[in-house]
């Protein structure tokens, strides 16, 4: 008798869970998710398409196509850089292997993912970041600082599938908000000295650019200077920890004023001379643009960086004279 | 009588299971759907959006069709709310505001540029579109996510004379209807099923049912009611095989087990002498089975036979047989 009854009860229950019932919705609020996992795949393997035809041509006009802001600036850069000195850039065709991707929800444009990519190759870890201005753009490359392979990238917190977002300006269970972790990096960078210091982990990052910073400033008859700057921080994800992983774009702009008579030179084949092929006399600026990926542990831990992607974007030879 | 519960229940579930069916048959009709229209939407805007909450049902199936004159170029579309109020936000739009079946609209008049942003027919974020000259229709499911309908206007055209025809409903919903009621009939034969089952199974359920029987000298069964066995005496108390039977004075009453067993016979108050009465044939022993051999020696009975002048034998007692002469004896074989 139970399994006369337990049979038409299964059919019942299957025959239900199959039917599309329609309902009321009580939610409607504005929501969607940035992108569906087909979708990630295509922005991917057009990224890829484009990339690779501008490597081809040797030309950074279609990255425009696919790349915007300081990763479209630092690449243009970089092609410039291939196009004076007449080298040829490494294509990418090997496999591309999404590790991660994480789609967050928003209520409107722009929209944003992030992923990370392996490149076996090279031995590093790409935290990309494609974002959608409006409804009528193309998703386009915003950041893509690169770690480590062995660097551990934090996990990312989700709920109901979508990862969690972190505004800007919101620091509660951190030391500090992306965008004060953001300008302060960028005063601990232009001065070891600053108040700052204490906050942050001394991460290689910040060696690597003072080293160069001294290597610059021990130039004899040349007084080297060099700020930095942060912009507004547009993406920050919240990790596992209860932190956040933050994208920070930096300006670095290093001045040379060298002694009359004199002139800085660079060696031949660096992204300097490319810029700067005269050398500087007189005066002249570097402009650098550096993504640095930033991690704001949860509680009272110290922010660090986990991973960088800049290069030279601007040299100008005098005052006012721009060399590019 | 749990499961004589559960079988009642199947049985109302599956009554109101076929209800429902038979109501979405007739509601849907054969084509599974409500159909409304056309009706004209007067505006020159570029644009009529619906606004993020005025579509709040999900796994409904809609069709529209969007019909303008002189074979102008037209767009439909739905789209999730932040897609699509993106695309039509800076735009001079008719956004509809409230909507009431079968077709009833609230509008208001919104402000913007003469033109979209772009071309909707180059967007890959619409969840279902078409475009056409004229007309231009779509079917789909409304997904589960906040959701707008957009006509659009194509090139420098506008929406004047448009008339739209709306069509909701589910589907295969008619099917579906006659799946529920089938469903629901063959519940309502389960729940049937259960209950009669019950009925006719094991006892466990059923009150004990005393019959009282009273048997007569010619071995013939007579129920009897209570009342008149209790005006019987008992005379004798007979343990029986499966049930214990009481011999009364005359009828005897049998307290049946709930087993059902053949009523046991009772004794008459007067015996016969060497004649077995009922309930010593009901106890005694199944008879056990006659072997194919040589029978077994028995005491062999006499029987005294007297024949008068004519003829005729008359069996006469072993005390009477001192009054007669014995002129013949034979063995019996």
């Amino acid at each position: 008798m139970r399994r006369l009854l337990v049979v038409p009860a299964l059919v019942c229950s299957l025959a239900l869970a199959a039917c599309a019932v329609p309902h009321q919705r009580d939610d409607v609020t504005l929501d969607k998710s940035a992108a569906r996992r087909a979708e990630v795949t295509d922005v991917f393997e057009r990224y890829r398409e484009v990339r690779n035809s501008a490597i081809e041509l040797l030309d950074p006009k279609p990255l425009s196509t696919v790349e915007t802001d300081a990763v479209l600036a630092i690449d243009t850069g970089s092609f410039e850089v291939s196009q004076r000195l007449a080298k040829t850039q490494k294509g990418d065709t090997a496999a591309v292997e999404v590790t991660d991707v994480e789609t967050p929800r928003f209520k409107k444009y722009p929209l944003w993912f992030f992923a990370v990519v392996r490149d076996g190759a090279l031995g590093v870890n790409r935290v990309q970041v494609f974002e959608r201005s409006s409804s009528v753009a193309p998703w386009l490359l915003t950041a893509s600082p690169e770690a480590l392979a062995e660097t551990t990238i934090p996990g990312i917190r989700r709920k109901d599938g979508a990862a969690l977002t972190v505004a800007p300006d919101d620091g509660v269970g951190m030391s500090m908000s992306p965008q004060e972790a953001a300008s302060a990096y960028a005063a601990v960078l232009a001065d070891p000295e600053a108040p700052e210091s204490a906050a942050f982990a001394q991460d290689s990052f910040i060696k690597q650019m003072r080293g160069a910073a001294a290597t610059n400033g021990g130039l004899e008859d040349v007084k080297f200077t060099q700020e930095w700057e942060a912009q507004d921080v547009r993406y920050a994800l919240r990790t596992a920890d209860g932190g956040a992983l933050a994208f920070v774009t930096l300006l670095r702009q290093d001045t040379y004023t060298v002694a009359d008579g004199l002139t800085v030179t660079w060696p031949e084949g660096s992204p300097q001379q490319a810029f700067l092929s005269e050398g500087i006399s007189g005066s002249g600026k570097l402009s650098y643009l550096h993504q640095v990926l930033l991690h704001l542990p949860g509680g009272k831990g110290k922010p660090r960086a986990l991973g960088q992607y800049g290069g030279v974007v601007s040299g100008e030879n005098g005052s006012a004279t721009p060399a590019r | 009588m749990r499961a004589t519960w559960v079988g009642w229940a199947l049985s109302v579930l599956g009554v109101l299971a076929a209800i429902a069916g038979v109501a979405v048959m007739v509601v849907l009709g054969p084509d599974s759907r409500l159909t409304t229209g056309p009706h004209a939407i007067e505006t020159d805007d570029i644009a009529v959006v619906t606004a993020p909450e005025v579509i709040r049902w999900a796994d409904v199936q809609i069709d529209v069709l969007a019909e303008v004159p002189v074979r102008k170029p037209i767009f439909v579309g739905l789209g999730n709310a932040v897609d699509v109020q993106d695309f039509v936000g800076k735009a001079q739009r008719l956004e509809v505001t409230e909507f009431k079946r079968p077709w009833e609209l609230g509008t208001r008049d919104v402000e913007g540029t003469a033109n979209l942003p772009g071309a909707p027919t180059a967007l890959d974020w619409w969840i279902d579109s078409s475009a056409g000259l004229g007309g231009a229709s779509i079917s789909t499911r409304l997904p589960d996510q906040t959701v707008s309908l957009a006509i659009l206007s194509v090139g420098s055209s506008n929406l004047s004379g448009l008339e739209v025809t709306v069509a909701y409903g589910v589907k295969g919903g008619f099917a579906k209807g006659l799946a529920l009621l089938l469903l629901g009939l063959g519940l309502v034969w389960l729940g049937l099923l259960v209950v009669r089952g019950l009925r006719a199974g094991d006892g466990d359920d059923l009150e004990e049912e005393v019959v009282y029987v009273y048997i007569d000298e010619d071995g013939v069964e007579h129920e009897i009611s209570a009342e008149e066995a209790a005006r019987l005496d008992v005379v004798e108390e007979v343990e029986l095989e499966d049930a214990d039977a009481l011999v009364v004075g005359g009828p005897t009453p049998v307290q049946a087990e709930p087993e059902p067993t053949e009523p046991v016979p009772t004794v008459p108050q007067f015996r016969v002498p060497g004649v077995l009465t009922a309930a010593e044939i009901a106890a005694e022993p199944d008879p056990l089975p006659v072997p194919d051999t040589e029978p077994a020696a028995t005491d062999e009975a006499v029987v005294y036979v007297y024949v008068d002048e004519d003829g005729v034998e008359h069996e006469v007692s072993a005390d009477e047989l001192a009054e007669f002469e014995i002129v013949d004896e034979e063995d019996k074989p």
